[in-house]
């Protein structure tokens, strides 16, 4: 292993942890300008996260070390994730043979579980609602993440994102297989449930996501700065997937080398802000759906899922 | 796969796309309008293969596909709804709509497998499923619904269905009889606006349960 490569290995986990906060910061903006305001900077997700380092941290009385521990696990869940999927290289870095895609989920769920457990038990009524509530919505999300892997699975015969990430680049076939498109169309909607965006959770300057948010309702200074930049992570590495393996696999610079990695995060900006844009836009447009209304979002992102792995069985190619 | 069967394959996963769009709204005037599209989407099918095959009976029954299907009858269903087109619901199928969405994706898997132990030897070219599946769903359709409209729907889902296993397989099949199967679907849906005029059939309007905030 050259020096080259661990540069970039680090050159990939430096980025997602430290441009986590900016997609973050610009889709705060830019939602503001849909509602008429300014908004706040962009950078204000660093600001805050600066703030919430240096504030006292408290724990509830009953609390046990779960609480403390796993805003730190999930952390490093997803440090672990950010060097495993393709995020600034379209070849696979050093720790990419760690764990393949179905890996990733599984990454994936460790975090959303111990932050779960932490949610119990803080003994708040509130984080435990969010807690219940995010798993009745994930007995239902769960399932489609699952058959997503499956159709990416058919599209190459294999289950590594960076495999179909360079099928998808190099064949205009593959990508508009009837396969890919749905499988595209499914995770999108997965990604808008999974990240809190809006026909399934609200967030807003008059109102308190009670999914995602309410899970981190008794986490304070410290913990709460983290799992604050837990999200941002989790939402930026779903992004990166999504628009490097499905949506954008295009133009990825496949040259070994620290600048060809430079010029990806550049790339890799410019197909986030697109989709950032994109996810501004459904925001902008949709009215959130009652709560007993979101299994039926999720019923339709799996419908996709499983006709996308029906359209492969039937019409017998990718 | 060469160009003229991706095109196929991807007329057909939206044709399939409609049929699941169906299965899960609940609003009548929206059911409408999305039978219509799939008679489109079918029309563009059935122009896709007259365009390739350079067949004049096929580019006559696209056309009569538009007209008849994606307009005629979709225009005399939205007329008998006109009034309350905007209350007009299946309250029941409102609460079910993860059901419906769920049962159609199963019915859809259970039907290619029916379709793989029985007719897929006689016919082996991908895709040759989807038209039996889209048959299934339609029959679904007629079967978990109560409003007369939207079973008109069902049937006129399964009809397509018939047209489209039609343009397929038997493209050999003489002009008269593909032509009597549209003016037959004409005759079914005149038979029911008839029968719906009369309000009993078409199903009480739930405008009273509308009113009560179920969840």
């Amino acid at each position: 292993m050259d020096w080259a490569t661990q540069v970039v290995n680090i050159l990939q986990a430096a980025t997602v942890l430290l441009l986590s906060p900016l997609i973050a910061g610009v889709a705060y903006r830019w939602k503001a300008w849909t509602e008429s305001r300014s908004g706040p900077s962009i950078f204000q997700p660093y600001f805050d996260l600066a703030k919430y380092l240096r504030k006292e941290t408290l724990l509830p009385q009953n609390s046990s070390a779960v609480f403390l521990v796993a805003p730190f696990v999930a952390f490093g869940a997803y440090l672990l994730i950010s060097v495993v999927v393709p995020v600034i290289t379209p070849y696979p870095i050093p720790f990419a043979s760690t764990v393949d895609f179905l890996g990733g989920g599984l990454l994936f769920g460790l975090a959303g579980t111990v932050t779960l457990l932490a949610a119990i038990d803080s003994g708040s009524n509130y984080a435990a609602l969010g807690a219940s509530r995010t798993v009745s919505f994930a007995a239902f999300a769960e399932p489609t993440l699952i058959i997503v892997f499956f159709a990416v699975a058919v599209i190459t015969g294999t289950n590594n994102p960076y495999v179909t990430n360079n099928l998808l680049a190099s064949s205009t076939s593959a990508y508009l297989a009837p396969t890919h498109l749905l499988v595209t169309a499914a995770f999108f909607l997965l990604l808008l449930a999974e990240t809190g965006k809006l026909p399934v959770e609200s967030v807003g300057l008059m109102e308190f996501g009670m999914l995602e948010d309410g899970r981190i309702f008794e986490h304070s200074g410290r913990l709460l700065g983290l799992n604050r930049w837990n999200g941002w992570l989790k939402q930026f590495l779903l992004y990166s997937v999504f628009v490097n393996v499905f949506l954008l696999p295009w133009g990825m610079d496949a040259a070994p080398t620290v600048g060809g990695a430079v010029e990806n995060i550049g790339l890799l900006l410019v197909k986030l802000l697109l989709l950032v844009g994109v996810i501004v836009l459904v925001e902008a447009t949709v009215a959130k759906v009652r709560l007993f209304k979101i299994r039926d979002f999720l019923a339709l992102s799996f419908s996709l899922a499983v006709f996308a792995v029906f359209a492969f069985a039937v019409l017998g190619v990718p | 796969m060469d160009g003229s069967a991706e095109v196929v394959a991807l007329v057909g996963v939206g044709i399939l796309l409609t049929a699941l769009y169906l299965q899960s709204e609940s609003f009548v005037d929206p059911l409408i309008r999305g039978i219509a599209v799939q008679s489109l989407l079918l029309a563009v099918l059935l122009g896709w293969l007259a365009w390739t095959t350079q067949s004049v009976d096929l580019a006559i029954l696209a056309g009569l596909a538009v007209a008849v299907r994606a307009g005629l009858i979709p225009y005399v269903l939205r007329r008998q709804i006109r009034a309350f087109r905007w209350r007009m619901r299946e309250l029941h199928a409102a609460h079910r709509v993860t059901g419906h969405a769920l049962a159609a994706v199963a019915l859809a898997i259970i039907a290619w497998f029916v379709f793989q132990q029985t007719l897929a030897s006689i016919f082996p070219q991908p895709g040759a499923a989807l038209p039996f599946v889209l048959l299934v769903e339609g029959l679904l359709m007629l079967a978990t619904r109560s409003n007369t409209i939207v079973q008109v729907i069902g049937y006129l889902e399964e009809e397509n269905a018939v047209v489209y296993a039609g343009a397929l397989f038997a493209q050999g099949f003489p002009l008269f009889v593909e032509v009597v199967v549209f003016l037959d679907v004409l005759g079914v849906v005149l038979v029911a606006v008839i029968l719906s005029i009369q309000r009993d059939v078409t199903g009480t309007l739930e405008e009273a349960a509308l009113e009560e905030l179920a969840g």
